[in-house]
C-alpha cells in the first residue's frame, strides 16, 4: 500500500463529488419534480384547509402520519447500524457508514415535515415547543406527542453531529484539494482539523462516546414514536410490544433503504471496489433477521389480541385480514414476511438485482404496514356506529410522493457536496487489510 | 532555538519505522500528522489528557438531566393542569424527556469539547507540518531542541532510516 494507492482511493472517493453523469441529473430532476408537485399539493391544503385531505371522523390520522412514521423508521437504522458496526470494529463500516448516517439525518428532516403539514395551520407548529409566552401556556409534558418533539429533535441533532464528527478528516482533506470559493468553505467546515496525532487520539476518544450516546437514543426515539399509539387505549395500539415492534420495523425498513442507496451509489459511481458484494450479503442477512423478527411480532400481536379476551381488540385483528383493508394486510405479509425469505438462498444474497427488488418490496410493505395499523384501528375501534373508511385523496398522495422526492433530492445533493464513503476510514481499512494479507494492494 | 525538523514520508509504514527509531534514540516527543488514522498515529508519545473528555461529557449529561427535570417541573407547576388523572409533577411521564435531553446534552457536549480540545492540541504542531500533510504525505515532526547536542546525529539517522 503506497502513496499512489492512497491517492487513488482519495480520487475515487472524491470522484462522487466531481463526476456528474446524465443519470444523476435525471434522478435529481425526477426528485425535484416530485418536490414541486408535493409543494403545490401542500399549498392547496394551506389555502383551502384540511378539507382537501381524506381525513374525517373516525380516521383523523392517515397517509401523512403514515409517511411520518415510515420515514422515522427508515431513519433509525442508519446511525444505529453505523454505531454498532463501529463498536464491532467491522471493516464493513468504512463502505456503508457514511451513507447510512446521511440517510438517517435526511430521513428525519423529511419525516419532520409531515406532522407540520398534518396540523393544517403549519405556521403555528412552534406551539409544540416549550418557550416563554404571553399566554403562560406550556406543552403537556405528560403527552407522548410532546415526548416525540423532544425525542426527534434530540435524535436529529445528535445524528447530525455524529455524521459531522466522522466527516471532519474528509472535510480537511477536501479543504486541501479544492480550489476557489470552496476551499475556505471546507476549511471552515473542517473546524481546522489537520490530522495531528493528538487530534486523531481525541477523535478516537470522542467517537465511541458519541456512538454510545447514539445507540440508546436511536432505540428510545422509535420507542417514543410507538408510544404515540401505545399510550392510548385504542384496540390494536394499546400493547406493550409496540416499542420493540417499532424498533425492529425501523431497522428492517432502514436496511432496505440502505441497500437501495448503496446499490445506486455503487452503480452510478462505479464504486465496485469499495461497496462490495459481501457488504450487500451482510445487509441481506440483517434484512432477513429483521424480517423474521417482524413476522414474529405480527404473530404475537394476533395471539395476544385473541388471548387477552378483549372483544374490541380481537375484532380489529379479525378485521385486518378480512375487512376493507384486507388487501393491505396481505400485501404487507407478502412484502415483509415472505419476500425476504428469499435471502435464505446464497444466490439471492449475492445477486444485487434480487436484493434491490426485495428492498423495494420491503419499503413498499413497510409503508403499508404503518398505514395498516394506523388506519384500521381508527376505522374499526370500540363503537360500531362510529366505524368508518379512509381513502387518501390526490393531494395527500402527492404530498407523500413529494416527501420521497425531498428525501432523494437531499441525498443526491449530499453526495455532491460531501464524500459518500469515508476516505480516511477506507485508507485505514486498506492499509490494515494489506498488512493482514486479506487483500491484494489495489483492492479496498 | 533551532526550528523543528519536518520530515515527509510517502508511506505510513515508513513513518512508523522512523517513529520507532526515534523512540529507540530517546526521542519520545516527536509528533505525527496524517490524513488517515494509520497505526503510526498511535506511536507518538502521550498525545494529550483526553480522559478529561469523558468527565466533561458526564457533566453535560447531568446538566441535561437537571435542565429537563427543572423545565418540566417548573412549567407544570406554573400551569397547574391535572391531565389524564396524572399529578402535576408526574415524574414517570417526565422520565422520557429527561432521558432524551440527557443524551442530547451529552452528545452536544462531547462534540464541543472535542472541537475545543482539538483546536488547542493542534497548536502544538508547527503550521508548516500541518500544511504539508496529504493523502500521499505523512509528516513526522521532531522538536528543535532534539536537534541540538549529542543525540542530533542519531535523530537524523532515525529519520533517514525510516525512508523506504
Amino acid at each position: 500500500v503506497d502513496a499512489r494507492e492512497h491517492t487513488r482511493i482519495e480520487r475515487d472517493m472524491l470522484g462522487t463529488m466531481s463526476r456528474t453523469s446524465w443519470r444523476y441529473w435525471l434522478g435529481l430532476g425526477l426528485a425535484v419534480s416530485l418536490v414541486v408537485v408535493g409543494g403545490v399539493a401542500w399549498s392547496l391544503a394551506l389555502r383551502q384547509g384540511l378539507g382537501v385531505f381524506g381525513l374525517n371522523e373516525p380516521v383523523m390520522w392517515g397517509a401523512l402520519i403514515t409517511t411520518f412514521v415510515f420515514f422515522i423508521g427508515v431513519s433509525h437504522s442508519g446511525t444505529l447500524v453505523s454505531a454498532i458496526l463501529f463498536f464491532a470494529r467491522s471493516p464493513l463500516r468504512a463502505a456503508i457508514g457514511r451513507s447510512a448516517e446521511a440517510m438517517t439525518v435526511i430521513t428525519i428532516l423529511t419525516a419532520g415535515l409531515y406532522p407540520i403539514i398534518h396540523i393544517g395551520r403549519s405556521w403555528l407548529f412552534y406551539f409544540v415547543l416549550a418557550y416563554p409566552n404571553q399566554r403562560q401556556l406550556w406543552p403537556n409534558f405528560r403527552s407522548p406527542l410532546t415526548w416525540d418533539v423532544f425525542a426527534i429533535t434530540s435524535y436529529v441533532t445528535v445524528s447530525a453531529l455524529f455524521l459531522y464528527m466522522g466527516m471532519l478528516p474528509d472535510l480537511a482533506m477536501l479543504a486541501r484539494r479544492v480550489t476557489g470559493w470552496r476551499r475556505p468553505l471546507y476549511r471552515a467546515l473542517s473546524l481546522g482539523f489537520s490530522g495531528t496525532d493528538s487530534e486523531w487520539a481525541l477523535l478516537e476518544r470522542a467517537y465511541p462516546i458519541f456512538a454510545g450516546v447514539v445507540i440508546p437514543l436511536a432505540v428510545s426515539v422509535h420507542s417514543v414514536v410507538s408510544w404515540d399509539f401505545a399510550m392510548s387505549v385504542m384496540p390494536g395500539w394499546h400493547s406493550s410490544i409496540f416499542a420493540p415492534y417499532f424498533v425492529a420495523g425501523a431497522i428492517f425498513s432502514g436496511i432496505a433503504m440502505a441497500i437501495l442507496l448503496l446499490a445506486g451509489l455503487r452503480r452510478g459511481y462505479r464504486l465496485e471496489r469499495y461497496i462490495r458484494p459481501e457488504h450487500f450479503a451482510m445487509l441481506s442477512k440483517l434484512l432477513l433477521a429483521a424480517s423474521l423478527v417482524m413476522t414474529f411480532t405480527y404473530a404475537t400481536e394476533f395471539f395476544m389480541a385473541f388471548f387477552r379476551g378483549s372483544e374490541a381488540e380481537a375484532d380489529v385483528f379479525r378485521w385486518r385480514p378480512t375487512g376493507a383493508y384486507a388487501w393491505v394486510f396481505w400485501l404487507v405479509i407478502v412484502c415483509n414476511s415472505l419476500a425476504p425469505l428469499a435471502c435464505f438462498w446464497g444466490a439471492v444474497r449475492r445477486s444485487l438485482p434480487a436484493l434491490v427488488t426485495i428492498s423495494v418490496l420491503v419499503s413498499v410493505g413497510m409503508w403499508f404496514e404503518r398505514f395498516l395499523f394506523i388506519v384500521t384501528t381508527l376505522a374499526h375501534h370500540y363503537l360500531p356506529q362510529n366505524w368508518g373508511f379512509y381513502r387518501p385523496t390526490v393531494p395527500e398522495v402527492l404530498i407523500c410522493l413529494g416527501g420521497f422526492g425531498w428525501f432523494f433530492t437531499l441525498f443526491l445533493l449530499f453526495i455532491k457536496v460531501f464524500p459518500s464513503i469515508s476516505v480516511a476510514e477506507t485508507m485505514e481499512r486498506e492499509h490494515a487489510a494489506a498488512h493482514a494479507g486479506e487483500l491484494e494492494p489495489g483492492h479496498a | 532555538m533551532p526550528e523543528p525538523r519536518v520530515t515527509i514520508f510517502a508511506d505510513p509504514d515508513a513513518a512508523a519505522r522512523a517513529l520507532q527509531r526515534l523512540q529507540e534514540s530517546g526521542v519520545t516527543d516527536a509528533r505525527l500528522v496524517s490524513s488517515a488514522p494509520f497505526p503510526a498515529v498511535h506511536l507518538t508519545g502521550r498525545p494529550g489528557p483526553w480522559p478529561v473528555l469523558g468527565k466533561v461529557v458526564l457533566g453535560g449529561a447531568v446538566t441535561g438531566a437537571v435542565c429537563a427535570a427543572l423545565l418540566q417541573a417548573l412549567t407544570s407547576r406554573s400551569l397547574g393542569l391535572v391531565v389524564g388523572g396524572k399529578p402535576i409533577l408526574a415524574w414517570p411521564a417526565f422520565g422520557v424527556i429527561i432521558f432524551e435531553l440527557t443524551l442530547l446534552f451529552a452528545g452536544v457536549t462531547n462534540f464541543l469539547a472535542m472541537a475545543l480540545l482539538a483546536a488547542a492540541a493542534r497548536r502544538r504542531v508547527p503550521t508548516a507540518a500541518r500544511a504539508a500533510v496529504g493523502s500521499e504525505r505523512i509528516v513526522v515532526v521532531v522538536p528543535g531542541e532534539r536537534l541540538e547536542g549529542p543525540e542530533a546525529a542519531a535523530v537524523l539517522r532515525a529519520l533517514e532510516e525510516g525512508r523506504p
